[in-house]
């Protein structure tokens, strides 16, 4: 497959895969092993594909974009990592360029979420120009532009221009270590955004021993998620009875 | 008040435009608000056949919106459609929305990406890594079978619920059910912050002292202090610094991306945090 071929055909499963993710969710295709083994698919080697998309996934097990905030792009790491992974006949190259890709990329994912904007701000014009007819065709042929070119575009140029830009690329990484410390630290801290965004739409000041609780059961007594969770419906449960028990009397 | 009712044809036509709509146009003023507003369409054009009434939905169901979009929107548009079957003011409806957006975001995504996808993704990867197909085919079908199910079905009972509750207890049910969710959502979301956000400091402190005549070396490892004064310390000073800047100065997310990446960046290039 010649290099631009398989620019646009990766670009476009980035693009379709990231789509996955906005709405149907049908096989999850931005995780790093859907992403991954599928581009193996494409370019002839599946194998290599579930190499690198599992060995992204496990590193990318639980991460995910609570209450919206970045998470690095492991999809389109995925994806890269697959291509010269395939071109390179080496599976730790391709590797080595996959996570800098990632992390790389969270800025255009954080670029793309802002940019997005244009949306509500035409669906508000459409809303008062009392025009659902319009805004529904914004939604079917525009509303995923930004986000899919967030994947494709990326992918697209990387596999088109190629195997010298992105050496180059990660080569300058492996060199300036702190750089990579730097960017590493950024994707473990902002997730925490993510969960400031969800405390900030819940009622924590009427409640903050529930979030107390939650996190005694998992810092102190480690108790699994689940667990946590089952306890949390019976805490919740043993609550209403008791307050609506006092109020009925 | 409106009195329309809801066929199985449109509660089909809306549930097709969240599948394949849910978190379009999604950005950071107002989340999921186009995508959900695009699905409740069919249904405002049955409840609100008067086009000024209807504009003013419209209009109104434009603001922020977010919850987890598998275990979450499905419930919540669900009884919202029920809300507007039965003639419910907006006010009503942006109450449901709001009440029970947050909670129902800490319990899905919780259970959806925290629990059940890490589940089935660490056996799919381990399986694909070992060159076995099936491993990514595994994934496919356990997602694809359950989330396109778990919507449905929350959805359907939802609507069929919100019937229930509005005739036979009223907007009280709505309250204590809001409660409820808003409870299981903050203890939940209480234990999983810490177990997402992953910052550790590397750092030990090392002195020199003389005991007796004879030099010691101490090694004090930096994280074991912070452990032991409360476990988690780092994730959970950057959960509240995060919040303190959205709630109390009022920042907006981009702004505190911005100073979580610098942050972030600085102290991992010196080799403060890892």
């Amino acid at each position: 497959m010649s290099p631009i071929v398989a620019a646009v055909v990766l670009g476009l499963w980035a693009y379709i895969g990231f789509y996955d993710a906005l709405g149907p969710n049908f096989i999850q295709a931005y995780r790093p092993l859907m992403a991954g083994t599928v581009a193996g698919l494409f370019v002839g080697n599946v194998g290599m594909g579930m190499m690198i998309g599992g060995t992204l996934e496990l590193t990318a097990l639980g991460v995910y974009t609570y209450g919206g905030a970045t998470i690095p792009d492991y999809q389109s790491g995925a994806i890269l990592g697959t291509y010269f992974a395939v071109q390179t006949n080496s599976f730790t190259t391709g590797l080595a360029l996959a996570i800098p890709a990632a992390l790389l990329l969270t800025q255009v994912d954080i670029l793309n979420r802002f940019l997005n904007f244009v949306f509500v701000h035409r669906a508000d014009a459409y809303a008062q120009a009392n025009n659902p007819k319009g805004f529904e065709r914004m939604m079917v042929l525009y509303s995923h532009i930004i986000w899919g070119l967030s994947r494709g575009l990326p992918v697209f140029l990387a596999v088109a221009f190629g195997s010298p830009l992105v050496k180059a690329v990660s080569d300058f990484f492996n060199n300036y270590a702190w750089i990579n410390n730097g960017i590493k630290a950024v994707g473990g801290i902002i997730p925490a955004l993510g969960f400031a965004m969800l405390l900030k739409i819940m009622p924590v000041n009427k409640y903050p021993a529930a979030l107390i609780l939650g996190f005694v059961m998992f810092a102190y007594l480690k108790i699994p998620l689940l667990g946590i969770a089952i306890a949390a419906i019976a805490i919740a449960l043993i609550f209403q009875s008791l307050k609506y028990q006092r109020q009925e009397a | 008040m409106t009195t329309a009712k809801i066929t199985r044809a449109d509660l089909w036509q809306t549930f097709v435009r969240y599948v394949f709509a849910a978190q379009l146009g999604w950005n950071y003023e107002r989340m999921q608000s186009v995508g959900y507003c695009y699905s409740m369409l069919p249904i405002f054009r049955k409840t609100h056949p008067d086009p000024e009434d209807f504009k003013e939905t419209f209009i109104t169901n434009l603001n922020f919106f977010n919850t987890n979009p598998i275990v979450g929107t499905p419930f919540i548009m669900g009884a919202h459609v029920a809300l507007e079957e039965a003639g419910e003011s907006l006010e009503a409806t942006e109450g449901l929305k709001v009440g029970l957006m947050g909670p129902l975001a800490g319990v899905g995504d919780t259970i959806v990406w925290g629990l059940y996808n890490s589940i089935i993704f660490s056996l799919g990867a381990n399986w694909g890594l070992q060159g076995n197909i099936f491993g990514p085919i595994f994934v496919a079908i356990m997602v694809f079978i359950p989330y396109n199910l778990v919507r449905w079905w929350q959805f359907s009972w939802a609507y069929k619920q919100g019937e229930n509750l509005i005739t036979s207890f009223g907007s009280g049910a709505i309250a204590r059910l809001t409660e409820l969710a808003t409870l299981i959502g903050l203890i939940v979301v209480g234990g999983f912050a810490p177990s997402i956000v992953s910052v550790t400091t590397p750092l030990t402190l090392t002195t020199n002292a003389t005991v007796n005549g004879t030099a010691a070396v101490t090694k004090v490892v930096v994280q074991d202090q912070l452990n032991a004064i409360l476990p988690y310390m780092l994730p959970v000073l950057f959960v509240i610094l995060a919040y303190w800047l959205l709630k109390n100065r009022g920042w907006n997310p981009v702004q505190v991306i911005g100073v979580l990446v610098l942050i972030g960046f600085v102290l991992g290039a010196l080799g403060i945090l890892i």
